[in-house]
């Protein structure tokens, strides 16, 4: 398979070399952390609210959680900043890795269902509790396997790829190749 | 240099005899019906489950240090590796059900009876287990304890039966990374467990704190039984990778800050809970505002478990950061 030339040119520029190979403790660790930490913020807030609207812990007012979109949003933009910075350090990795494409489908539609759990459950203050409740529940479920669905892809795509930078073949864990 | 043979020698009083207290105590509860004593043995088991996990990670290393000199047998490190392996989850087990016995009291006053049956068998059968660990281990370096003659493995009675459940360490570690399907699969649930746990816990911590002060205390710590949850994918997947890979996590100077920051985290639920502070913000309404002892041990809670993402994250980055005194 060819590799676009694209992926050579950006893995060669000065801050993508510099994220991989830098000995400072703010290289491509740093960056991961603060991916996964994203992670924690975006879908444990998700995950409380989807909890919340399928029955758990009902005495809590379902309206308070809607302050939880904050915290929700500022996970998914550490996450977009961190995802880019990431792919800035190995565009051949993750480009060639089918991998990728299927975690990120599955987020942008977590994000979408996000986003209608608001609009739907969250926006109208005229519904009651039990009206937010009944209009959420599908969306909540989906929401919940949505998220485990993109932990798992992003998690997987250290075990899936294929190139580990352009023209060179991965080795990975185990000495398993893919 | 790190002296494991040391940490893990001082470790290994608490899974052994901690158990033994805690059965006794445990005991002593049913007979007199104290439900005080009963919460008191359950909070015990918890703990020993806790402190476990440093006491089997600490084998490791212990084992390095006096591998290969004389009088030491592989054959009675082996043993005991194996005892170590089958013990270390009978304990966990009793943690997670103690966890579930003493959330019970929280919500019903009292304990079911499907769990107290749960934590009597599983007491009974991890002292004896962990009776033998504590033996095979002593086997090691006590020539005067041994049953046999010189270092030639003989089983008594118990043993021989134990024996039968205990796991070969180089198969058990093999199985952990045959796979890197099983690997990732692991992995998988490590993420998962993250996300539940920071999610559930963050969110009563962020309020105690007084950030998110328009929801009650109350119902946000109904999410606590899938903190738990949470917790029990990650001890579990956490401990089967170390079975995976002993060595690598040994030496590395992150999954020991990791531990540290756990064990400190058992001591932040236990001020939380047993020292009034809980009883103080339980029934706090939308708007208001906790003491200030409850926000330290809020916020020392949230600090500690980001913590432990950021050394869980590290711990690939401070590979051989530790000295195994050949190097």
């Amino acid at each position: 398979m060819a590799l676009p030339e694209i992926f050579n040119t950006i893995e060669q520029s000065a801050i993508s070399v510099w994220i991989r190979d830098t000995d400072s403790l703010f290289g491509f660790y740093f960056i991961l952390l603060f991916h996964t930490i994203g992670l924690a913020l975006l879908v444990g807030g998700n995950t409380i609210v989807d909890l919340r609207i399928l029955g758990v812990a009902s005495d809590l007012p379902l309206k308070t959680l809607k302050r939880l979109y904050g915290i929700m949003w500022l996970g998914f933009g550490i996450n977009a900043v961190t995802g880019v910075l990431l792919l800035t350090a190995y565009p051949t990795k993750a480009l060639t890795n089918p991998v990728f494409y299927v975690k990120l489908s599955v987020i942008a539609t977590a994000v979408v269902v996000m986003v209608k759990i608001k609009r739907r459950v969250f926006d109208d203050p005229s519904l009651s509790e039990e009206a937010m409740v009944a209009r959420g529940k599908t969306l909540a479920m989906w929401s919940l396997g949505l998220w485990i669905g993109a932990i798992t892809a992003g998690r997987l795509l250290a075990y899936t790829f294929t190139y580990l930078l352009y023209g060179h073949l991965g080795v990975l864990l185990f000495g398993l190749r893919p | 240099m790190v002296n494991f043979a040391h940490l893990h020698l001082l470790l290994n009083h608490f899974p052994v005899i901690g158990t033994i207290i805690g059965l006794g105590l445990f005991l002593i509860s049913l007979f007199k019906q104290n439900r005080d004593l009963k919460r008191g043995s359950l909070i015990i088991f918890a703990v020993m489950a806790l402190v476990s996990i440093p006491t089997f990670t600490s084998g490791i290393g212990a084992r390095t240090m006096i591998k290969g000199q004389p009088g030491v047998s592989d054959a009675l490190i082996q043993r005991h590796e194996g005892s170590a392996m089958l013990s270390f989850w009978f304990i966990e087990v009793l943690g997670g059900m103690s966890l579930i016995g003493l959330w019970e009291f929280h919500r019903k006053s009292r304990q079911s009876g499907w769990n107290l049956a749960a934590v009597l068998v599983l007491s009974l059968l991890t002292v004896v287990v962990m009776g033998r660990t504590g033996n095979t281990g002593g086997d090691i370096r006590h020539p005067e304890i041994r049953a046999g003659q010189g270092d030639t493995v003989t089983e008594g009675t118990i043993g021989s039966i134990v024996h039968v459940f205990e796991p070969t360490p180089d198969k058990f570690t093999q199985a952990m990374v045959g796979s890197k399907w099983w690997w990732a699969f692991m992995m998988d649930l490590h993420f998962i467990g993250l996300a539940l746990l920071i999610g559930t816990v963050g969110i009563l911590d962020l309020r105690i704190m007084g950030f998110v002060k328009q929801m009650p205390v109350a119902p946000l710590h109904q999410f606590v039984p899938w903190a738990m949850a949470g917790l029990a994918f990650n001890v579990v997947t956490g401990m089967l990778a170390f079975i995976g890979m002993p060595v690598y996590y040994t030496y590395d100077a992150a999954f020991w800050l990791k531990l540290v920051a756990l064990m400190l985290l058992g001591l932040n639920v236990a001020a939380f809970y047993l020292t009034g502070t809980f009883d103080s913000v339980e029934h706090l309404g939308a708007g208001e505002d906790a003491p200030v002892s409850a926000k330290f041990i809020a916020g020392s809670s949230l600090l500690l478990w980001f913590a432990v993402i950021i050394l869980g994250r590290y711990i690939q980055v401070l590979q051989d950061s530790i000295s195994n005194g050949s190097n």
